[in-house]
């Protein structure tokens, strides 16, 4: 099964690959606007033999890596504490559902202000945008809670704290894995985006400088890679994912009665 | 696993707490840090073909004999870098006059420390042209009446001169429909049709000849004779505080200027060292004036002419912004 899906994904990126490399050479766009798949792929090989390249590389996988770290401890702490306290969670609803859908990239001005051009700019986009996918997978997971398995935990004499480890916990954790996948997605999205238009160094300031020279089989190469990385990290969020809950019946496949 | 997620959390609060920490030091990161007798300026420029001199300053090393230690930061557009100068993020930066006079007038402490680039004068051979597509009727500016045209940045410095180009040859610039445009999408989008024209600049303009396409005016040469386009400055706090570091500043970046003027093939050969400029491209580039010294009539025009437009909330004042 896990075969047949492997060779179905690989046709469907080849006929993707053989269709990139088709539409510009039958004249459908300009080749000097979007190169075909073996121009972009000789520009790609030279990117990789540059150093510079791997220097980006490693600029946009450190932003990455940190605002996502960030992003994930804070939003599991204020998430678990939020719905823990009483009140706090009825007292911040409202300022949470407000501040959400601010597009990170509407703080640029911000972000230059306070850091220029360099890696904490941008930390502050993947902040702020991967923050609020974590913090509202905990919220609802948290809120998931067996109320009768918690009423159990507080008669059989559990602190807060056993109670946070024993019982919310564990109902939190699927949601929370959840929310972390989709922030490490949004982190990458923003730490590019972040590169693109501030010019922190990374892989987004590289296809700016692309962009700006007139490279275009360049430009097209660094955002394969980009779609490479995404792709990477989605697979690696996934097995973590998988391994974390390998004792969760979503995982693990049988039904728990 | 459950230990190992834990201590994950534990390592990821680490470093929330050291980045929140290193964040209160941002204070005095304006003040440029010195040792050993060399100064170390943070500089915010455009990787574009305009800030060549600074780079070729760098590698002849007219900044180092003179105790400067260059810090390059890239923005993509000058938007960027005048707030990261005035913030103190930047200790110089690189942006249009236009611009300039816009941050001037709206109480942004700002001041010119060095020329940056100036037009060639040449009309029909400058770094900046309006071009349409082979075979377009439009033919002069006066035609851009009625016409969408493309511009980099809305209620700028190109915008303004534009206009001039449209007023000097006898027409309306009210009746211009302007959209803005980056530069590396010009090619694409006059190629198309989408736009009718487009004021560019190298090296999009060397795609766009290259493509057939046909220079109709040259609105830097429009706007006055030998137009200073560009500027290095600096915030006026820092040039009150650091008054011998801007000197040098100054007199490295005139000699670099003067240097990149007099050998434009050492100019081109450093552009490709922080530009992706393919070499067919490159060698087919128009290069600007690197001249040591800012044209000030030039700018008191571009001043006027942003006036006229409304682009300032009061009247900038020229003497005041330059060095």
């Amino acid at each position: 099964m896990r075969l047949q899906n492997a060779a179905l994904g690989a046709a469907g990126l080849a006929a993707f690959l053989a269709l990139g490399e088709a539409v510009p050479r039958l004249g459908l766009v300009k080749e000097e606007y979007f190169p075909p798949t073996s121009r972009i792929a000789s520009a790609f090989a030279d990117e990789l033999s540059d150093g510079a390249f791997w220097t980006a590389l490693g600029d946009t996988l450190t932003g990455w890596a940190l605002g996502l770290a960030i992003a994930v401890s804070a939003g599991i702490v204020i998430g678990v504490i939020v719905s823990v306290v009483p009140y706090l969670r009825e007292a911040t609803a409202s300022t949470i559902e407000f501040l959400r859908p601010i597009p990170s990239v509407a703080l640029i001005p911000l972000a230059v202000l306070l850091y220029g051009s360099e890696l904490r700019s941008v930390l502050l986009l993947v902040v702020y945008a991967a923050f609020w996918q974590v913090l509202i997978q905990t919220l609802y997971g948290v809120q998931d809670v067996d109320p009768v398995a918690d009423e159990t935990a507080r008669s059989y004499g559990l602190g807060t704290w056993a109670r946070i480890r024993h019982v919310l916990w564990p109902t939190a954790l699927p949601y929370v894995m959840t929310g972390v996948r989709l922030a490490a997605a949004v982190a990458l999205i923003l730490a590019i985006t972040g590169e693109l238009v501030i010019g922190a160094p990374g892989l987004g300031a590289r296809i700016a400088v692309a962009q700006n020279s007139q490279a275009v089989p360049e430009m097209y190469a660094l955002i394969v890679v980009t779609g490479l990385l995404g792709l990477l990290i989605n697979v690696g969020a996934r097995t973590v994912e998988r391994r974390a809950l390998a004792w969760h019946q979503s995982v693990r496949g049988e039904v728990a009665v | 696993m459950r230990r190992q997620l834990v201590a994950l959390a534990a390592g990821a609060l680490l470093v929330t707490a050291s980045a929140c920490g290193s964040s209160g030091d941002s204070g005095d990161s304006d003040s440029g840090s010195s040792s050993g007798g060399t100064t170390t300026v943070k500089l915010g420029l455009i990787p574009i073909v305009d800030v060549a001199p600074v780079y070729l300053g760098q590698k002849k090393g007219f900044y180092g004999k003179r105790g400067l230690k260059l810090e390059i930061s890239t923005a993509s557009g000058g938007a960027a870098i005048v707030p990261g100068v005035a913030s103190g993020q930047f200790q110089f930066g690189f942006s249009n006059v236009t611009s300039l006079l816009i941050a001037q007038s709206s109480g942004v402490p700002v001041k010119a420390v060095s020329n940056g680039i100036a037009s060639t004068g040449v009309a029909g051979k400058d770094f900046a042209a309006i071009a349409v597509k082979n075979g377009s009727s439009i033919k002069s500016a006066k035609d851009l009446e009625g016409k969408k045209v493309a511009i980099n940045t809305l209620k700028n410095i190109n915008e303004s001169a534009v206009r001039e180009s449209v007023r000097k040859d006898g027409g309306d610039p009210d009746k211009v429909k302007f959209v803005e445009l980056a530069f590396d999408q010009m090619p694409a989008a006059l190629d198309s049709g989408q736009v009718d024209a487009a004021c560019a600049v190298e090296p999009a303009l060397a795609t766009i000849k290259s493509q057939g396409g046909q220079v109709i005016a040259s609105p830097m040469v429009d706007v006055a004779q030998g137009t200073t386009v560009a500027m290095y400055f600096t915030s006026t706090r820092y040039q009150q505080q650091n008054a011998d570091v801007v000197k040098k500043f100054q007199e490295a970046t005139a000699e670099s200027l003067a240097y990149a003027d007099a050998h434009p093939d050492e100019a081109r050969q450093i552009i490709t060292t922080y530009t992706k400029i393919p070499a067919s491209v490159l060698a087919q580039v128009t290069l600007p004036k690197w001249p040591a010294e800012p044209n000030k009539e030039s700018i008191e025009a571009l001043a006027k002419l942003g006036e006229e437009d409304g682009f300032f909330k009061k009247t900038p004042d020229v003497d005041a912004l330059l060095p």
